[in-house]
Parts: structure tokens; C-alpha cells; sequence
């Protein structure tokens, strides 16, 4: 038998692997299982308990989530984050199970810093869009049997991409779909996308044209109309004061609007 | 024959001469502290000295390309993993230094039928505040100095050259013209003129005292007006956990006095 011969990269241990898999080489990141028969395949289960959304406007991407958290019908939290920053101009949000969520999204973090680092250039948006897909294949066991949904929306600004402002959708399996003008997941989403679709077309504006007040009030109405109908979507919890994140991305990178912002457009335009 | 001691000991003092000879033309590279964190300097060809480790951690180095690239990605791929299972709180210069690139650089350099790491790393990590920050070397046999070469403890700079002689004319110049509280304009300016000075310092031709300022400005613009120029900070106040940030050329350009 003849030896198969040397492959390049098998001299190099850093420069060509990712760092989920630089992960893996060490033990501290598994691929999920896929269902066993111990384990017992789950019909799938709708368990994104929340309500995220995002769309494009006059000022970049708005992204903003409501901030309850459930466990079956118990409110468990009412202040989880799920709208995470992921590198200076990328944003992802997220709805499903929150321990896989909130891990994924530091793994995807990791994963840019480490390829900046490493390659000494940024990742492309095609790339960082690609290892969020991988990241929710490596999950897809755990789906299957039931648990560790996650369902994202991943928002990013390119000044070399055309348009600049960037905005996708994923499926549980990782499929990605990239959207022109809104995306919203989560069990609360599909009232949110009957409110953006109407307002895209018959609103006063389009909602690229919108400035960035107007778009802080369509994006705290959509919300609250979610939370009406859909138990496991905090909206505005008017007695707590607590409001949903709002994060919008931009050229000039992320900023997260303050609660006093929020507040005002909210006692203006929505209440 | 390396069994016997003696052997062994003349093969080390071989290999050291060999690695000096190699590195005695990299082009050296200065960091200091200013007002709002530490600068990292230094003029060459094309080629990258200046590289961010981690969100606190920026590395410069001179000696073979080949090893230089395989310990850089050695430190970012400790600190990553570091960061990732515990926090960014715990991925520490001094631990990444003394237990993982120090032994390592060490018994390569004294194993002498392996090849060692032509290299010689300069470190630095920005704390919270400027007493926290850290400055470190690492040569190529795995001696580590947080101090400087002319034993001044705890100073605010550090220094890279090829020779010994270059390294510490530049830190004769810094522990001259180094001020803690600089703005970095004026940094900028420091760092460059100290690089200039470490440059005169090498060669056939190298002065063996601290050159005189209008000498060092002129050989200063010389260069700079022939060489790639490469800068970066590792900035203490910054809305992002991430520190490192390069400078661009036009930043550094407008900021050197003639």
C-alpha cells in the first residue's frame, strides 16, 4: 500500500482550522449527538419561546428582542440579553433554548476574534455567515432528540458589500436566508411579520426610510403586539420599567440604546 | 558525543552565537506607555512585527518568519481557548509567558538536534490602570525579563533589538525621554525616535552612544520616508473589550514633528 501523500496542511496545526474545531481538537466543544434509540427521536417541537426582529432603516439595522425567558408556562426571567454583539459590526439575536443559544453565540464571537487574529484580516460576511450555518448544523442532534432548538437572526454591516447593511434569517437545521427589508423569529413572530409587511407596503414610510425614532416605535409596537397574543413574550413590562434591547448597527458600529431613549419614544408614540 | 557534558555545553554556546548572528539585523521594535495606554513602533519592509494576541495582549517580534508565525499562533490559540472556557478576566500575560511560551522556547533551544525558534518576543498587556500593565520579553532560549536590560525596575517601556547593544542604547534614550503621561502624538514621536536610536545602534557603522537629537531626527526622517511604518495601540479606556487597534499611516504621519 502506498502512502497517501502529505497534505499540505498537515503541517500546520493553526492556520487552516476554525476555531470550533480547534475546539473539538482540545475536548471543549462536541458535535451533538444525533438521536439514539435510547434517546428516542422527538417530533419537533415548536420551543423558541420569545420574539425577536429585525429590519433595515434610514440609520443601519435595527435588531431588538423582548426580554422574558420561560421555562414551560413559567416566566423564569424577565432581563435575558438575546440580543448579542458578535463582533463590531455584527449582531446576532436569538430565539430557542437559551443555554444552547447563549453558547453558540459565544462560539461564533470566539470563532471572528480568532480568525482576525489568526488570518490577520476580518472574516468575510459570506464567512461569518457560513460558520453561524455550521455552528446550528453541529447542533441539529440535539434537535432532533428534542432539546437545544435555536433559531437566530444574524445582522451585519460591510462598507465593501453592496448593499452595506446586511440581514439573514436560519432555520434550525442552518439554512440561511437573506432578507432585503425584515426578518423575525421566535413564537411570537408571526404577528411581528404581519405588522412589518404592512408597514413596509401601506405605512406612511418604508422602513428603509425610516429615521431612527420612527423605527424605535415600529419596533416597540411590533413587540407589544406580540406580547398581547403570545404568553411567552415579555414585551413592555409598563409597571417594572423594563423594555425590550434595541441594538442598531451601522458604519460606525453597534450601539445599544439606552433605556431612557426607549422610555421616551415609548411614552410618545406606542403607550 | 553530545552525551558528554562538555560537548553539550559548547554545542549551546554554538547555537546561541548562531541565533545572535541571525537576529542581529532585525529591525527593532519600541513600546511605551502614554496617557491612554501602550504604543508599539517599529519601521520595515513589507513584512508584519506588530500582532494582536488577545482583547488585552499585543505581541512584537523579530528572528525567522517561519517561527515567529508558529509562536504567534501558539499564544492566540492559548489565550482563545483561556478566554473561551473561563473568561477574558483570566487569560494573563504573566501565565501565558511562564508556563506555556517559556518552556516551550526553552527545550528547543537546548534539545540540539532539534531546531530552535529564531525569535525574540516583546509583550505587553494593558491592565486597568497604568500600574497594572506588563511588560515582558521572551528570548529565543526562554528567558523571560519584565524588567529592562539596564535593570531599571517597573518602567512604563520595553524595548526589541537584534543585539544587545541596540537594546540598551534604546532604553538609555527611553529612561530619558519617556514621559508616563504623554499624549500619543507625542508618543508616537518618542517611540520613533527610540526605534532610531536602536537602528543606529546596529551595523558596521553603529554609534555605541546616545547619537545626539538632531542626528537622531535626521536619520529619523530618513527612514521614515523610505520604510514601511507599522503602529499599534493597546488602548485602557475603551468601550469594547477589545484593546488592540493599528494605526493608520496617516494617524502616525500627522503626528511626527519635524
Amino acid at each position: 500500500m502506498d502512502k497517501p501523500p502529505l497534505a499540505l496542511d498537515q503541517n500546520f496545526s493553526g492556520a487552516s482550522e476554525d476555531f470550533p474545531a480547534l475546539l473539538r481538537r482540545k475536548g471543549m466543544l462536541q458535535i451533538a449527538p444525533e438521536p439514539t434509540a435510547a434517546t428516542g427521536t422527538h417530533p419537533f417541537v415548536q420551543t423558541e419561546s420569545t420574539t425577536i426582529l429585525a429590519f433595515k432603516f434610514a440609520g443601519g439595522v435595527l435588531v431588538a428582542g423582548d426580554r422574558r425567558a420561560t421555562a414551560g408556562n413559567t416566566v423564569v426571567y424577565d432581563r435575558a440579553d438575546k440580543v448579542l454583539e458578535i463582533d463590531r459590526h455584527s449582531i446576532m439575536a436569538i430565539a430557542g433554548v437559551p443555554a444552547t443559544a447563549w453558547e453558540m453565540a459565544r462560539v461564533l464571537e470566539h470563532s471572528l476574534q480568532y480568525f482576525r487574529r489568526t488570518q490577520l484580516q476580518e472574516m468575510s460576511v459570506d464567512g461569518k455567515v457560513r460558520a453561524l450555518s455550521k455552528l446550528l448544523r453541529d447542533n441539529f442532534g440535539f434537535v432532533m432528540q428534542g432539546v437545544g432548538v435555536v433559531v437566530p437572526i444574524f445582522a451585519t454591516y460591510d462598507g465593501n458589500s453592496k448593499p452595506e447593511a446586511r440581514l439573514y434569517f436560519y432555520d434550525a437545521m442552518g439554512a440561511q436566508f437573506e432578507v432585503t427589508d425584515y426578518a423575525a423569529t421566535g413564537s411570537g413572530s408571526p404577528a411581528v411579520r404581519g405588522i412589518l409587511y404592512y408597514e413596509n407596503n401601506w405605512g406612511a414610510k418604508k422602513l428603509q426610510e425610516l429615521g431612527e425614532e420612527e423605527a424605535v416605535a415600529i419596533a416597540l409596537r411590533a413587540l407589544d403586539t406580540a406580547a398581547e397574543a403570545d404568553t411567552s413574550t415579555g414585551g413592555v413590562d409598563r409597571g417594572g420599567k423594563i423594555f425590550p434591547l434595541i441594538k442598531i448597527v451601522s458604519r460606525e458600529g453597534i450601539t445599544t440604546l439606552p433605556d431612557e431613549k426607549i422610555a421616551g419614544v415609548f411614552k410618545q408614540k406606542v403607550a | 558525543m553530545i552525551e558528554e557534558p562538555y560537548r553539550w555545553v559548547e554545542a549551546i554556546a554554538n547555537r546561541r552565537e548562531y541565533i545572535e548572528t541571525q537576529l542581529a539585523a532585525g529591525s527593532p521594535i519600541a513600546a511605551v506607555g502614554y496617557r491612554d495606554g501602550i504604543l508599539f513602533v517599529t519601521l520595515g519592509r513589507a513584512r508584519q512585527k506588530i500582532f494582536e494576541i488577545y482583547d488585552r495582549i499585543a505581541m512584537g517580534a523579530i528572528g525567522h518568519p517561519g517561527d515567529i508565525e508558529r509562536l504567534r499562533l501558539a499564544a492566540i490559540e492559548l489565550a482563545s481557548t483561556e478566554g473561551f472556557t473561563r473568561s477574558a478576566a483570566d487569560v494573563s500575560l504573566r501565565r501565558l509567558a511562564h508556563y506555556s511560551l517559556s518552556p516551550v522556547m526553552k527545550s528547543a533551544f537546548e534539545q540540539v538536534y532539534g531546531a530552535p525558534f529564531l525569535a525574540r518576543l516583546l509583550f505587553a498587556e494593558i491592565g486597568s490602570s497604568p500600574k497594572e500593565d506588563l511588560f515582558l520579553r521572551i528570548d529565543y532560549d526562554g528567558a523571560i525579563a519584565a524588567d529592562g536590560l539596564t535593570g531599571q525596575p517597573r518602567q512604563r517601556f520595553a524595548v526589541l533589538g537584534g543585539t544587545r547593544q541596540s537594546a540598551e542604547l534604546m532604553e538609555k534614550f527611553l529612561q530619558k525621554e519617556h514621559v508616563t503621561a504623554a499624549a500619543l502624538p507625542d508618543a508616537i514621536n518618542v517611540a520613533f525616535d527610540a526605534w532610531s536610536v536602536g537602528r543606529m545602534a546596529m551595523g558596521e557603522d553603529a554609534t555605541k552612544e546616545l547619537p545626539k537629537r538632531d542626528a537622531i531626527r535626521k536619520y529619523r526622517d530618513e527612514q521614515l520616508a523610505n520604510a514601511g511604518m507599522e503602529a499599534a495601540v493597546l488602548e485602557r479606556d475603551r468601550k469594547s473589550a477589545i484593546r488592540y487597534r493599528t494605526l493608520a499611516d496617516e494617524e502616525v504621519r500627522s503626528a511626527l514633528q519635524k
